[in-house]
């Protein structure tokens, strides 16, 4: 594809994990709410409420009533300004213990990836032993700001000392001030929706309608399949009587997405691909995962399905079309392959984010392009092909939904309980890849792996790493 | 779920208004409060002129073990004590022309029973290789305690323990038995027997928390009397995983929270679901003890428009999910610290229901796989055991109509419906380790319905 | 850029201070004028521009009007006056020349066709400025006749009172319909070859509601009744209110970030713009500025909907 060569952006450091004295962060269990869609089931639930419901579901399975735990990180992309302490109120309202810490963290939609990676390295660093990390959001109750005219009226009327001050902070007030702003999913510097920008993507990249359906199909069925097989038995907790995600549509086909008008890039030169079928709605929802060393977790008789590997961080220059909104996982993932000696080859589970069909197809075709990889990523060649019948094997954000922040902790908790039952049938070590696009041109893989006791399961990574650690070869995962 | 008609006719206009209009006065049952007295007065041991067991069961209350906390007492004194439970030993009965005295010394007494008192009969059970008249002076007593339940006032209960096989006095089950009837925790058991057979059981280290240590398994338990057994079980003690459909996770969450328990959503038809509550009990809590099948749904229709569909769900869910669980219990290894199985059945498996032959086939299933599951788990003193609920106040019998709901309500000696938790208490006292005597039974939780046996 | 002006006329006009706009368009549309160019009367026979440099010095920045014009353009907040805004400052100097009553060209009814802008350096906001305009290149368009407005703001340097160009911009101007004998037509007078549009993938969508013309004349000064409401756009033959041309430029300019103080930038920049169709509001602008810092952007703004070219130009980083 034409573009400009840029600076590569893959450049391999030594591997980050694990760390000098063999600690390491694994991955208990997870739980969410279902996904509702917008003005559903949770219409009247604030992030707040969300959040603390997904809490209390954690606490509920693994008996955490009361317990203090080393931190609580989590966050929502759409966030009441009284909300600026989201987090830790939801703590206090849940049955863990009020002693437990708790911040707010926002990194878009990649919110609770971050989380999940952050509490990570502050386990393997030993600053904390235990750790929930995951996010909550709502559209159903996002906040509705004043306009920026009647803001700065009412704060320099604030600020104003006299009445006539005051009085003239107002006078240049216009009736159109008084109507209020609604929150803005559009990028801020470009004014283009995330699906504009995907659509800009798509027909750069030449993704067809076709494959885009038939990939939101699977979502569908894959997600339909997992709940009927109780695979989400442990890992949702319903709440306000929505028992699976509202979104869910067990019975979609590629005929029936196919006959939806598109919505985005209507208005570009190619014709119009993505549809309301192959994006995902907008949606409310919560997830926390429980992470913590292996040592809380033995002492606690919790289970450990995974542990977290290594994560990575991209991001993308979007801001004048030199690339895609949503391509910085594609950046990513590379990165964090090259430090930890990875092929795509190695991973028995690709979870990326369904932002939208055409994002994941995207992906993978910049990944199997020799041309984009060498000019754009810094590699040889192409970085490979993923296995499709490894991708998102129990549906992801198309069937499910996304509520921004909630998608990271959903799919870490999905990819961990995936390696672990993988494991448990095999008895060798699963891996599981996670990227997720975020707004701002933001990108976030992070690499899982089974990690069932050591002293039970010879060869794992987790023995091998203490035997030898830092070899950073594949043997040694 | 209130009833406002109990609280109604014991205020003081509403209750001088039911006396004149001779309409029911169901008395307010004296429920499981902490710190509450076991009795509400001193307790009156009778027996047949000079018995040495009725001394001997005197004895048993009052020592450390029967936990020393009552006031005993061998002969009433002619004063006015309210009494709070007469104890009728009558386990050395051997014609019909012995049960006269005591009965009549108690018919003395029966006034002064304390509101909320309770009569305790304690007999053998009438075997056919019994004597002609020991068996009719036995099987007598069945008679009796069924009558005099019914004429008891004011929340005051009669129930009777029946010794069998080799189990004697000296039982633990007896003193647990024992203990069980004279305390609130038998509110709503009302006219019945409880066969104590064998010598299995240790009394606990505190009658209040008699589960200390014990991990128990209940099913059901997001709501109703599920989440009432959760409750119960873990204040007397044990570490509980509260089990429902995944579809019931909030309200288990919360459960789970409430007790400090954990949460495991689901399916108990699914073909591992032994396998998988073992393994949740096991490797959360160490070990697993007690397995509460309370799970259970209704999908009423008279057998003529019964559809396969409605029966088949029924019977998976009451009976075949339990049997299947039951297997993978008796299999593992985990399952054998003096393990506890407390099943749910329903008056309408003892005395049928109109529109529930599907229901009814799987509680009277519950009966018969607890007879037969008991003996499995003998030898490492195991037992299995039903709680048969008549009336009781949940969410589902609140759907009932109201008049329909009233007349049930009443149709018991009790006069009244009981509470989720009157069913629990029943199902802890069966899973406590003290209660290892008392095998393949069904204890029924039902103020002595009128329907059934 | 040099500091020896060519071109610019040697008789100075010194005005008291920098005109109002306001007044300008008054006395340009409005009767009682002298002369109303263009307009009837006599028409000058021998076209030709004033030979006057029009100047206003102390020239500062009010903050307050700074902020404004940032928060409105989606410049940062700071103490660097943006090329756009460089602009709106210095612009009525050239309008109050354009109103003489021997400009060869009617104000009313001219069409902004270009506008090239060069910055040395980074200009601060306290810096006291002085502004020079002239008017040059008078000639033939095929729609009318055309005319450049050269302005140059100067600035001190160094300690004592030496000044040098900082900003320099130069506005072509169509006078649609109008022609002027003795017009030489040594400047660009045949008509570009208008290629077809096509237009490229976008990188930004401008939602410009119906009050984005008279936001931008709040910062601007630039009242023009065309800019300000549907109403007083049709007296003038629009449709409705028509977005000023250099409110989309002075956005490309914000949004290519060049030109902004930072780590190794001079400040230096080219700006450019060429006017296609006029942006009728409120309307959504396609928008696609692509480049990189280094070598620069190029950007053109369309209509989505119709595909129609409404304006395209550069930003380049310039040698300081």
């Amino acid at each position: 594809m034409p573009r400009s060569p840029q600076t590569p952006t893959t450049t391999p450091r030594p591997p980050a994990s694990p760390t000098p004295d063999g600690r390491e962060a694994v991955i208990v269990g997870g739980n969410r709410i279902p996904f509702a869609r917008a003005g559903g089931a949770y219409a009247d639930a604030s992030n707040q409420d969300m959040l603390t419901a997904a809490l209390d579901g954690l606490v509920a399975r693994f008996g955490l009533q009361d317990a203090r735990i080393g931190e609580v990180v989590a966050g929502s992309v759409l966030k009441h300004s009284r909300d600026f302490n989201l987090v830790r109120e939801s703590v206090l309202g849940s049955a863990l213990s009020p002693q437990t810490p708790a911040y707010d963290l926002q990194q878009a939609c990649a919110t609770g990836l971050e989380a999940v990676i952050g509490v990570s390295n502050k386990i393997r660093l030993g600053q904390i032993d235990s750790a929930i990390a995951g996010g909550a959001d709502t559209i159903s109750d996002a906040p509705i700001a004043v306009s920026e005219g009647l803001r700065h009226a009412l704060l320099k009327a604030s600020h104003a000392k006299s009445l006539g001050a005051r009085m003239k902070a107002f006078a240049s007030l216009r009736p159109a001030d008084l109507a209020p702003a609604t929150p803005r999913t559009d990028e801020p510097r470009t004014g283009l929706s995330m699906g504009e920008h995907q659509a800009i993507t798509t027909a750069t990249w030449g993704i067809s309608r076709e494959d885009q359906d038939a990939l939101a199909a699977a979502s569908h069925q894959h997600l339909a399949a997992a709940y009927d097989a109780g695979f989400f038995d442990d890992l949702v907790t319903p709440y306000l009587g929505l028992v699976r995600d509202a979104n869910l549509r067990p019975d979609s086909s590629v005929e029936k997405l196919a006959k939806l008008p598109p919505v985005f890039g209507t208005s570009l030169t190619v014709p119009a691909t993505m549809t309301a079928g192959n994006s995902t709605p907008l949606t409310d929802g919560a997830s926390v995962v429980l992470v913590a060393s292996r040592d809380w977790a033995q002492a606690h008789d919790l289970p450990v399905l995974a542990r977290v590997v290594d994560g990575e961080t991209a991001a993308v220059d979007f801001v004048h079309g030199h690339e895609g909104l949503l391509m910085a996982p594609v950046h990513a993932v590379p990165r964090l392959l090259a430090r930890n000696s990875l092929t795509l080859d190695d991973f028995d589970f690709f979870e990326i984010h369904e932002a939208f069909a055409a994002t994941v197809l995207s992906t993978l075709a910049a990944w199997e392009d020799a041309e984009y990889c060498r000019t754009e990523l810094g590699l040889d060649g192409p970085l490979g092909t993923v296995d499709r019948s490894r991708l998102n094997v129990v549906g992801s954000s198309l069937a499910a939904g996304h509520p921004f922040a909630a998608t990271g902790g959903r799919i870490v908790a999905t990819a961990a309980k995936l390696v672990a039952t993988r494991a448990a049938e095999t008895g060798q070590v699963a891996r599981a890849l996670i990227s997720i696009c975020a707004a701002g041109g933001l990108g976030v893989a992070a690499i899982i792996e089974s990690a069932a006791d050591p002293s039970g399961q010879p060869g794992s990574g987790a023995s091998a790493d203490e035997a030898a650690p830092a070899t950073g070869s594949d043997g040694a995962w | 779920m209130s009833d406002t008609y109990v609280s109604l006719v014991n205020g003081g206009l509403g209750r001088s208004v039911a006396t004149k209009l001779g309409l029911p006065r169901p008395g307010v049952l004296r429920r499981h409060t902490p710190d509450a007295p076991l009795a509400p007065g001193p307790v009156l041991v009778l027996g047949t002129p000079a018995s040495t067991e009725a001394d001997a069961v005197a004895q048993l209350l009052l020592s450390a073990d029967g936990g020393s906390d009552l006031d005993v007492r061998r002969a009433a004194a002619g004063d006015a004590t309210r009494w709070g439970a007469v104890v009728v030993v009558l386990s050395d009965v051997v014609h019909p022309s012995d049960l006269a005295a005591p009965m009549l010394e108690l018919s003395g007494v029966l006034r002064s029973l304390a509101p909320g008192g309770r009569v305790v009969t304690i007999s053998r059970a009438a075997a056919a290789s019994d004597s002609p008249a020991v068996a009719a002076a036995r099987q007598g007593v069945d008679g009796i305690l069924r009558s005099l339940a019914k004429e008891l006032r004011a929340g005051s209960t009669a129930n009777g323990i029946v010794l069998s096989d080799g189990a004697d006095l000296g039982a633990p089950s007896v003193l647990a038995a024992l203990r069980f009837f004279l305390s609130p925790r038998s509110a709503f058991v009302d006219g019945q027997l409880l066969t104590v057979s064998s010598t299995a059981g240790t009394a606990p280290a505190s009658w209040d928390r008699p589960l200390d240590g014990r991990v128990a398994v209940v099913t059901g338990a997001a709501r109703g009397i599920g989440a009432a057994i959760a409750r119960t079980l873990a204040r007397d003690g044990a570490r509980v995983v509260v089990v429902d459909v995944p579809a019931a996770g909030e309200s288990l969450a919360a459960v789970a929270n409430e007790i400090r328990g954990t949460a495991l959503q689901l399916d108990i038809t699914a073909a591992d679901a032994g396998a998988t509550i073992i393994d949740h009990a096991v490797s959360r809590h160490g070990g697993l003890d007690v397995v509460v099948h309370n799970a259970g749904i209704t999908r009423d229709k008279l057998l003529a428009n019964m559809t396969p569909a409605l029966w088949e769900s029924v019977l998976a869910v009451n009976i075949s999910a339990q049997l299947a669980i039951n297997e993978a219990l008796l299999a593992s290894p985990a399952f054998t610290h003096a393990p506890r199985i407390v099943s749910l059945a329903s008056t309408s498996g003892i005395a049928g229901n109109r529109g529930q032959t599907n229901y009814a086939a799987s509680k009277g299933g519950v009966i018969g796989m607890v007879r037969a599951t008991g003996p499995l788990l003998a030898d490492v003193d195991g037992t299995a055991n039903a709680v048969a609920p008549g009336f009781i106040e949940t969410e589902m019998t609140s759907r009932i109509p109201f008049a329909t709901r009233e007349v049930a309500r009443r149709l018991n000696s009790l006069q009244q419906a009981g509470l989720p938790v009157d069913v629990a208490e029943a199902v802890a006292f069966l899973a406590s380790p003290a209660a290892g005597g008392i095998n393949g039974t069904v204890l029924r939780v039902c103020g002595q319905n009128l329907v059934g046996a | 850029m040099d500091v020896d002006l060519p071109g610019r006329p040697s008789t100075v006009k010194t005005l008291p201070g920098v005109p109002g706009l306001g007044g300008l368009y008054a006395r340009a549309v409005l009767p009682g004028w002298p002369r109303l160019p263009g307009r009837g009367g006599e028409e000058p026979d021998d076209a030709s521009l004033p030979e006057v440099t029009y100047r206003a010095a102390d020239v500062v920045a009010d903050p307050e009007h700074l902020v404004r014009y940032q928060r409105l353009l989606g410049e940062p907040v700071d103490d660097v006056l943006p090329a756009g805004f460089v602009h709106v400052l210095a612009f009525p100097v050239a309008m109050a020349l354009m109103v003489r009553p021997d400009f060869p060209l009617p104000l009313a009814g001219m069409v902004h066709l270009a506008n090239t802008v060069t910055v040395a350096r980074t200009i601060r906001s306290d810096e006291r400025l002085e502004v020079h305009a002239w008017a040059r290149g008078l000639v033939p368009h095929p729609r009318g006749t055309q005319v450049e407005l050269v302005t140059e703001v100067t600035a001190r340097y160094g300690a004592g009172d030496a000044m040098e160009v900082v900003w320099r911009g130069v506005s072509t101007y169509l006078a649609k319909g109008v022609t002027r004998s003795g017009v030489g037509a040594g400047g660009s007078a045949a008509a570009p070859a208008s290629a077809p549009f096509t237009p490229p993938m976008p990188t930004a969508r401008w939602a410009l509601d119906a009050g984005t013309g008279r936001r931008y004349a709040a910062v601007s000064g630039d009242r023009n009744p065309i800019h300000l409401s549907a109403l007083t756009a049709k007296a003038f033959g629009f449709p409705r209110a028509i977005a000023h041309g250099m409110y989309t430029a002075a956005r490309a300019l914000a949004e290519s970030g060049v030109g902004r103080a930072g780590a190794g930038r001079s400040g230096a920049v080219e700006w450019t713009v060429e006017f296609a169709k006029p942006v009728l509001l409120p309307s959504s602008v396609a928008v696609s500025i692509t480049g990189d810092e280094a070598s620069g952007f190029e950007y053109v703004g369309w209509d989505a909907r119709r595909g129609k070219e409404h304006f395209r130009g550069h930003v380049t980083p310039g040698a300081s």
